[in-house]
C-alpha cells in the first residue's frame, strides 16, 4: 500500500510528461486525483494497520543484494503523521487554482515531487532515502526556476547548489554508516536496531563527530539552520505560491525528519554528546528568524524567515529528546513536540504561502508597505490570514500552541535557561504578524502609490485555505488523536533510541 | 460539569459572530444578553468539582469552581450581561454582531481563567483572553490608531505571558504535574520561579507597573469594551490568579514584598496619572490600575478573600462608570471631560453615576468604602509605610472620582439629550448591584461572606481608620476643587513611561532588528540580494566560501593547462578573458610526453618518423580540444561548486573510511 501511494503519482507524473495531448484543465484533475489517491491509501494505512510501537505496513522488495540495498517501506507514528500531512499539502497544491503557461509540466513536477516526498518519508532504506531526497531538490529546481518569478533562475540555482551540498554530506553519512555495520546493509530498521557508531565507544570519538556533523550540517541545510538558512528567502519569494507551500510545509520537514531517523535513531550515543551544541544551534535560529523575519518588509520573505524560527523551536524539541540529560517523559514530551511542530508548521506555513500566492495571483507585488485596509474588500482572506497568523504565532486552541507547549515543556526540564531564551521568539513572532496584519488589512487604505483593487478568495481558494485551517483548529483543541499516533515514547524507547 | 461554562458563552459567541450586522440591533443584543445570562445561571448552579479533561497523553485540564471562583464567576457573567446590554444599545451598528460575539467569546476565556484548576487551563483561557482583546480594541479597523493599540496591548500582555510560561514549565519540572496542587508542593528556588513568573503574567494582564501604559492604548476600542477588559475580565484576571494561587505562592522567596510593592506603587502612580487626566476614560483607565495595585496589595499582605471582595465590588462600579463615560462620549463626540457637564442634559444618567461613583471613592455606606477599608485593614498586617501608601492610593481615588463625576455630570449643558433606555438599564444593573454589596456594611453579612469564601478577616486600629476617612475627605475636596479650576492635558501619557518603553525597548529593538536583517543578508549570505542596493554582493561568508571554491577550481584549470597539459592550445578564441595569462607551452607533463616521444621517434630513425609525428600532434590536437571545452564548461557557477564538492566529497569519504 506504501509502495502503491509512492508510485501511483510518480507514474502519473510519467504518463503527464510524455502524453502531450492532455489538456491544462485535464493536467490540473489528474494532478487533484493523482495526489489524493496517496492521502487515502495512507489513511487507509492508518486505519486497517496502525503502527503500535515499530514499522508498519512493512514491505521488501530486493534491489541490489550484494550492497544490502532493497526497497524497503513501512511506517512509525512519526513518518506516518508526516506523510499524511504531506499528502494534504501536496493536494492542496494541486488543487490551488493557477493561471500559467506549460501547465502540464507543472503538474506533472508536482506530482514527481508528491511521489518523491512520500517515498522519503516511508522508505525504510537509506539509498533509496538519500535518492529521494536529492530528487526532491531537481523537482523544487524545476518548479521554482520554471514557474517562478523575480530572479527565480538565481533562487532556485542557489537552492539547488546549497541543498545538494549538504545531501552530499548527507550521503557520507550514510555510506559510513552502512559501512560501520557488521554486515553491510542499508536497512533502517538493522541500524536502528544496532547503531553501530556506538561500538567505537572505545576511545574513538572523533569519525561518530564527524559523521554526526556532516548529518547536521546536511540537515541543518535543508531544515534550515542558523546560519545555513539564507537559501530560503530567495527561494520562497521567487517561487509560486503553491511551490512555496510545498517547499515550507514538506521539503523543510525532510531535514528534521532526517536528523531524528539518522542522527538521533541511529547515532544516539553521539546525539546526546552533542545535544546542547545542537540546541544552542536551535536557540539560534528560534531568535535570529524571529528577529531577522521583524524587519522584512517583503510579505513573503517575512514568513519565510519565521519558518527559519520555527524550525528552530522543531530542531529545539530533537535536541532536547537527543539528550542523555532529564526524564524519559521530558524528552518524549520534547519530541512529541517537535513532531506536531513539523505537522503544525506544514499545515500553517503551507496556508500563509497559500495566503502570499493570492497576493502575488493578484498585484504581482508583496511590498507590505503598499497595502492597508484590505479587509475592507476581501474580509474571507483577512479571516484566514488572521487565523493562520495567530496560529503561527503559538496561540492556544491552533496548533502551533500544542507544539511549542510540548517543545517547551521538555526542553524546560533538560535546557531551562535554553527555553527560557527560546520563550523570548513567541514575543517576538507575536509583533511579527500582528504587525503586518495591521499594516497589510486593517486601517485606511494607502493614499497613493498603493494597490488599487484587490478580488477576494474564490471559492476554491476559500475551501482549501478552511481545510488546511479546519484542522488547525482541531489540533489545536483535541490533539490526542495526533499524540497517539505520533506516540514519541517508542521512538525513543526503540533499542538506540536515544542513550 | 464546568467546562460549559466557558463553553457556553465562547459557543454563543461564535454564533452570533457568524450571524453578521444583518438581524440589526434587538436579536444580537437580546441573544448575547440572554447567553450571559446563561453563563451566570451556570455559574451560579454548577458543582464544585469536575472530572479532569485528558487533553494529551500525561496533561489534563483540570477544573473547578471553589467559592472564590465561583464569586468571580458570576461577576463576569453578571458585568458581562449589562455591559452586552449596553452594547447592543449604543455601539455603531457597522460590525455590531462581531464586537458581540468576540465579547462573549471572551467572557468564556475568562470563566476559563476562573474555573482553570491547573496552569495549562489557566494559560489556554489567559491567552484566548489577550488574543480576543486584540480583537476588541481593534474593533474599529478602519481607522489608523485601534489596530495599533490592539498590537500594543497584545504584545504587552504577552510580554507578561512569558512569566506564566515560565511558571507552567517551572512546575511541570519540578513536580511532572501541572495542577495548582502541584504548585503548593513546589519548594526552594523552582517556587520562586513558579512564583515570580506568575507576578510577571499578573502585573501585565492587570496593567501593573511597569506594563500599565497598554491600559490607555486599550482606551480606543469602544466603551463596552472598555468597560468588560477594566472591570471584570482582562485587568482582573492578574488579580484573581494571584489571590487563587496567593496561599501557595506566600512562601516563595521575595513573593509577598513583591507583591506589595508593585501593587502599592502602581496604586500610588496610577492615582496620580488618574487625577490629572481630562480624557474621561483615560481618568478611568489610571484608576483602574490603582484599584487592582491595592488587591495586589492585599494579597502580598496575606488576604487574598479581602482581594477577591474589593475585584468583586470594583467590577460593578467600574463597568457603570465606564458605560457612563460611553453615554456621555456618545452624546458629546468627545472624550474630553471639560466638554461634558452633562447633569442637566441627562439627569437620570448622572443619577445612576453617583452611587458608581461614591463607591470609587470609597464613601460609606458604598460597597466600595467597605471593600477598600479592609483592605487598608489587611496592609496595616504589612506595616505602616504600605498603610500609609495605602491612605494615600484611597486619598487620591476619592479625588479623581469625584473629579471625574463632577465634570462630566455635573450641572452645565441646558439642552436634553436622548439616551437609549437599554444604556440606563445596563447602568440601572450595575447601581442595583452596587447597592446589593453595599450591604457588605452590616458585619453578619460579610462575616458570612468571608465565612463562605474561607477568607480571614483583617483586624484594623482606629488611627489608621481616621487617616484613610480624613484623606478621603481631602482627597473629595481635592477633587472638587480641581474639577472647578481649569485644566491642561498632561504632557506625558503614563508620567512618560510610554515613552520610556518607546525608547528603552521598542526602537533599540526595531533598531537591532533592521541591522539583523541587513547582517542576514550582507554577512551571512552576502550573494547580492536582486534589487537592494545597500547590500553590496560578494562579502558575506557564504559569497566568500563560494568564490573560495571557484577560485580553487580555476587554480585547478590552470594548473590543468600549465603542468598536465602543457601543450599549446588552439584555437586561442575561445579563452575567456579570466584566463588570459596563460602558461609557457612545453613545460607540462603532456608536452614532455609529447616532446620525448618526439625524440624517440627522431631517434628511431628516419623510417618511423611519419609515424611517430602522428603521436605527437594527435594526442597534443585531442588534449587541447579537451582543454577548451573544459574551460568553457568551467564558467558557469554551478560547475564550479561541483568540481569543488566533489573533491571535497572524495577527500572526506576517503578520511571517514581509511582515517578512523
Amino acid at each position: 500500500m506504501l509502495t502503491l501511494s509512492v508510485l501511483l503519482p510518480l507514474l502519473a507524473a510519467i504518463a503527464l510528461a510524455l502524453l502531450p495531448r492532455i489538456g491544462d484543465r485535464m493536467a490540473r484533475l489528474l494532478a487533484v486525483v493523482f495526489t489524493a489517491l496517496p492521502m487515502v491509501l495512507l489513511l487507509a494505512v492508518w486505519m486497517t494497520d496502525p503502527p503500535s510501537g515499530g514499522f508498519a505496513a512493512q514491505f521488501e522488495a530486493p534491489w541490489i543484494p550484494s550492497l544490502g540495498i532493497a526497497w524497503r517501506v513501512g511506517v512509525d507514528g512519526m513518518s506516518l503523521a508526516l506523510a499524511l500531512m504531506s499528502a494534504l499539502i501536496f493536494l492542496a497544491a494541486a488543487a490551488w487554482p493557477m493561471q500559467i503557461a506549460r501547465a502540464r509540466a507543472y503538474y506533472a513536477w508536482i506530482l514527481f515531487l508528491t511521489g518523491v516526498s512520500l517515498g522519503l518519508f516511508v522508505t525504510l532504506d537509506l539509498v533509496i532515502f538519500y535518492v529521494f531526497f536529492d530528487l526532491s531538490l531537481v523537482g523544487m529546481y524545476f518548479l521554482i526556476g520554471r514557474w517562478g518569478h523575480g530572479d527565480a533562475q538565481h533562487a532556485a540555482l542557489k537552492f539547488f547548489v546549497y541543498t545538494l551540498a549538504g545531501s552530499l554530506l548527507i550521503l557520507i553519512a550514510i555510506i559510513v554508516l552502512a559501512l560501520s555495520m557488521p554486515e553491510l546493509t542499508f536497512d533502517m530498521r538493522a541500524i536502528i536496531a544496532a547503531p553501530p557508531l556506538a561500538a567505537l565507544a572505545d576511545g574513538g570519538t572523533v569519525v561518530p563527530g564527524l559523521v554526526l556533523l556532516a548529518l547536521v550540517v546536511g540537515f541543518g541545510i535543508k531544515t534550515p539552520l542558523f546560519p545555513l538558512h539564507t537559501w530560503l528567502p530567495p527561494a520562497h519569494v521567487n517561487a509560486p505560491g503553491p511551490a512555496s507551500a510545498i517547499l515550507a510545509g514538506v521539503l523543510l520537514k525532510m531535514g528534521t525528519y532526517g536528523l531524528v531517523r539518522l542522527g538521533l535513531q541511529m547515532m544516539p550515543e553521539t546525539f546526546a554528546r552533542w545535544a546542547f551544541w545542537i540546541a544552542l544551534l536551535a536557540l539560534a535560529s528560534i531568535l535570529w528568524g524571529a528577529i531577522v523575519a521583524y524587519a522584512q518588509p517583503n510579505l513573503k520573505r517575512r514568513i519565510a524567515y519565521t519558518s527559519v524560527n520555527h524550525m528552530g523551536y522543531t530542531v529545539l524539541g530533537i535536541a532536547v529528546a537527543g539528550s542523555a540529560a532529564g526524564t524519559e517523559t521530558a524528552r518524549a514530551l520534547a519530541l512529541t513536540g517537535a513532531v506536531v511542530e513539523m505537522i503544525a508548521h506544514g499545515l500553517i506555513t503551507g496556508a500563509l504561502f497559500l495566503v502570499a500566492g493570492v497576493f502575488w495571483k493578484r498585484t504581482q507585488d508583496y511590498e507590505i508597505a503598499h497595502y492597508g485596509g484590505l479587509a475592507e474588500e476581501a474580509p474571507r482572506l483577512a479571516m484566514m490570514a488572521t487565523l493562520a497568523a495567530f496560529a503561527s504565532l503559538g496561540l492556544p486552541g491552533l496548533a502551533g500552541f500544542v507544539a511549542e507547549l510540548h517543545i517547551f515543556l521538555g526542553a524546560f526540564a533538560v535546557y531551562p535557561w535554553v527555553a527560557a531564551a527560546g520563550l523570548l521568539g513567541l514575543l517576538i513572532t507575536a509583533a511579527l504578524f500582528l504587525q503586518l496584519l495591521r499594516a497589510v488589512f486593517f486601517g485606511p487604505r494607502p493614499a497613493e502609490g498603493g494597490v488599487a483593487r484587490f478580488a477576494d478568495l474564490d471559492r476554491t481558494e476559500m475551501a482549501i485555505l478552511s481545510a488546511l485551517l479546519a484542522l488547525v483548529v482541531l489540533i489545536g483543541i483535541w490533539p490526542l488523536w495526533l499524540l497517539e499516533l505520533i506516540d514519541a515514547a517508542t521512538i525513543l524507547a526503540a533499542p538506540g533510541g536515544g542513550g | 460539569m464546568i467546562w460549559t461554562l466557558p463553553l457556553v458563552p465562547a459557543l454563543a459567541g461564535l454564533a452570533i459572530w457568524a450571524m453578521g450586522d444583518r438581524p440589526g440591533r434587538a436579536l444580537p443584543g437580546a441573544a448575547a444578553f440572554f447567553a450571559a445570562a446563561a453563563t451566570l445561571l451556570l455559574a451560579a448552579m454548577l458543582p464544585e468539582g469536575a472530572a479532569p479533561l485528558h487533553w494529551a497523553p500525561g496533561l489534563e485540564l483540570r477544573a473547578g469552581l471553589p467559592p472564590m471562583a465561583r464569586a468571580v464567576a458570576i461577576t463576569v457573567a453578571g458585568v458581562g450581561m449589562a455591559v452586552l446590554l449596553y452594547a447592543a444599545a449604543q455601539e455603531a451598528a457597522t460590525g455590531l454582531g462581531r464586537l458581540l460575539g468576540i465579547m462573549l467569546i471572551f467572557v468564556g476565556g475568562m470563566q476559563m481563567v476562573v474555573i482553570a484548576d491547573d496552569l495549562l487551563a489557566l494559560l489556554i483561557g489567559w491567552e484566548v483572553m489577550g488574543a480576543c482583546s486584540w480583537a476588541l480594541i481593534g474593533h474599529r479597523w478602519r481607522e489608523s490608531a485601534p489596530m495599533r493599540s490592539a498590537n500594543y496591548a497584545f504584545v504587552m500582555t504577552r510580554a507578561g505571558d512569558i512569566g506564566l510560561f515560565v511558571a507552567l514549565f517551572a512546575v511541570f519540572a519540578g513536580t511532572g504535574s501541572t495542577s495548582y496542587a502541584a504548585l503548593g508542593q513546589l519548594e526552594g528556588g523552582m517556587l520562586g520561579v513558579a512564583a515570580w513568573g506568575l507576578l510577571v503574567a499578573a502585573a501585565s494582564k492587570s496593567g501593573q507597573l511597569p506594563f500599565a501604559p497598554w491600559l490607555f492604548r486599550a482606551m480606543d476600542g469602544p466603551a463596552a469594551v472598555s468597560a468588560l477588559l477594566h472591570s471584570a475580565a482582562m485587568v482582573a484576571a492578574g488579580v484573581y490568579l494571584l489571590a487563587r494561587l496567593g496561599p501557595d505562592l506566600a512562601a516563595a522567596p521575595g513573593f509577598a514584598p513583591g507583591a506589595l510593592a508593585v501593587g502599592l506603587a502602581t496604586a500610588v502612580a496610577g492615582g496620580v496619572v488618574a487625577i490629572r487626566q481630562t480624557h474621561a476614560k483615560k481618568l478611568l483607565a489610571g484608576s483602574t490600575s490603582a484599584q487592582m495595585g491595592l488587591m495586589i496589595a492585599a494579597v502580598g499582605a496575606g488576604f487574598p478573600g479581602v482581594a477577591i471582595l474589593h475585584l468583586v465590588v470594583h467590577a460593578a462600579f467600574k463597568a457603570a462608570l465606564f458605560i457612563a463615560a460611553g453615554i456621555a462620549h456618545h452624546a458629546t463626540g468627545s472624550h474630553d471631560l471639560r466638554d461634558m457637564a452633562l447633569g442637566r442634559a441627562m439627569p437620570r444618567v448622572a443619577l445612576l453615576v453617583l452611587p458608581a461613583a461614591f463607591s470609587l471613592a470609597a464613601v460609606p455606606p458604598l460597597a466600595g468604602g467597605w471593600s477598600k477599608e479592609e483592605i487598608l485593614k489587611a496592609l496595616e498586617a504589612a506595616g505602616p509605610v504600605a498603610s500609609a501608601l495605602g491612605v494615600l492610593a484611597g486619598g487620591l481615588s476619592a479625588a479623581y472620582a469625584a473629579r471625574f463625576a463632577i465634570l462630566a455630570f455635573g450641572l452645565g449643558r441646558e439642552e436634553r439629550l436622548p439616551v437609549p433606555a437599554a444604556a440606563r438599564a445596563a447602568m440601572l444593573l450595575l447601581g442595583a448591584a452596587t447597592l446589593a454589596l453595599s450591604l457588605l456594611w452590616v458585619p453578619t453579612v460579610s462575616e458570612a461572606v468571608l465565612d463562605w469564601l474561607g477568607a480571614a478577616a483583617p483586624r484594623g486600629s482606629t488611627g489608621w481608620l481616621i487617616a484613610s476617612l480624613a484623606a478621603m475627605g481631602a482627597g473629595l475636596m481635592a477633587g472638587w476643587a480641581g474639577a472647578r479650576a481649569p485644566s491642561a492635558p498632561p504632557h506625558h501619557e503614563w508620567l512618560g513611561l510610554s515613552a520610556l518603553v518607546d525608547a528603552a525597548i521598542v526602537s533599540p529593538f526595531d533598531w537591532m532588528s533592521r541591522h539583523a536583517a541587513r547582517l542576514d543578508d550582507a554577512v551571512i549570505d552576502g550573494m547580492g540580494v536582486p534589487r537592494r542596493d545597500d547590500v553590496p554582493p560578494g562579502r558575506g561568508a557564504l559569497a566568500l566560501a563560494v568564490r573560495g571554491a571557484t577560485g580553487t577550481a580555476s587554480l585547478a584549470a590552470r594548473f590543468d593547462d600549465a603542468w598536465i597539459d602543457g601543450q599549446r592550445v588552439t584555437p586561442r578564441s575561445r579563452l575567456t578573458p579570466g584566463h588570459a595569462t596563460r602558461p609557457a607551452p612545453g613545460g607540462g607533463a603532456i608536452a614532455l610526453l609529447t616532446r620525448a616521444t618526439a625524440a624517440l621517434a627522431r631517434i628511431a630513425g628516419r623510417g618511423g618518423e611519419a609515424i611517430s609525428d602522428l603521436i605527437p600532434e594527435g594526442s597534443g590536437r585531442v588534449a587541447g580540444l579537451v582543454g577548451a571545452d573544459l574551460r568553457r564548461v568551467q564558467t558557469g557557477m554551478a560547475h564550479h561548486y561541483y568540481a569543488l564538492l566533489l573533491a571535497g566529497t572524495f577527500a572526506g569519504a576517503l578520511f571517514l573510511i581509511f582515517g578512523g
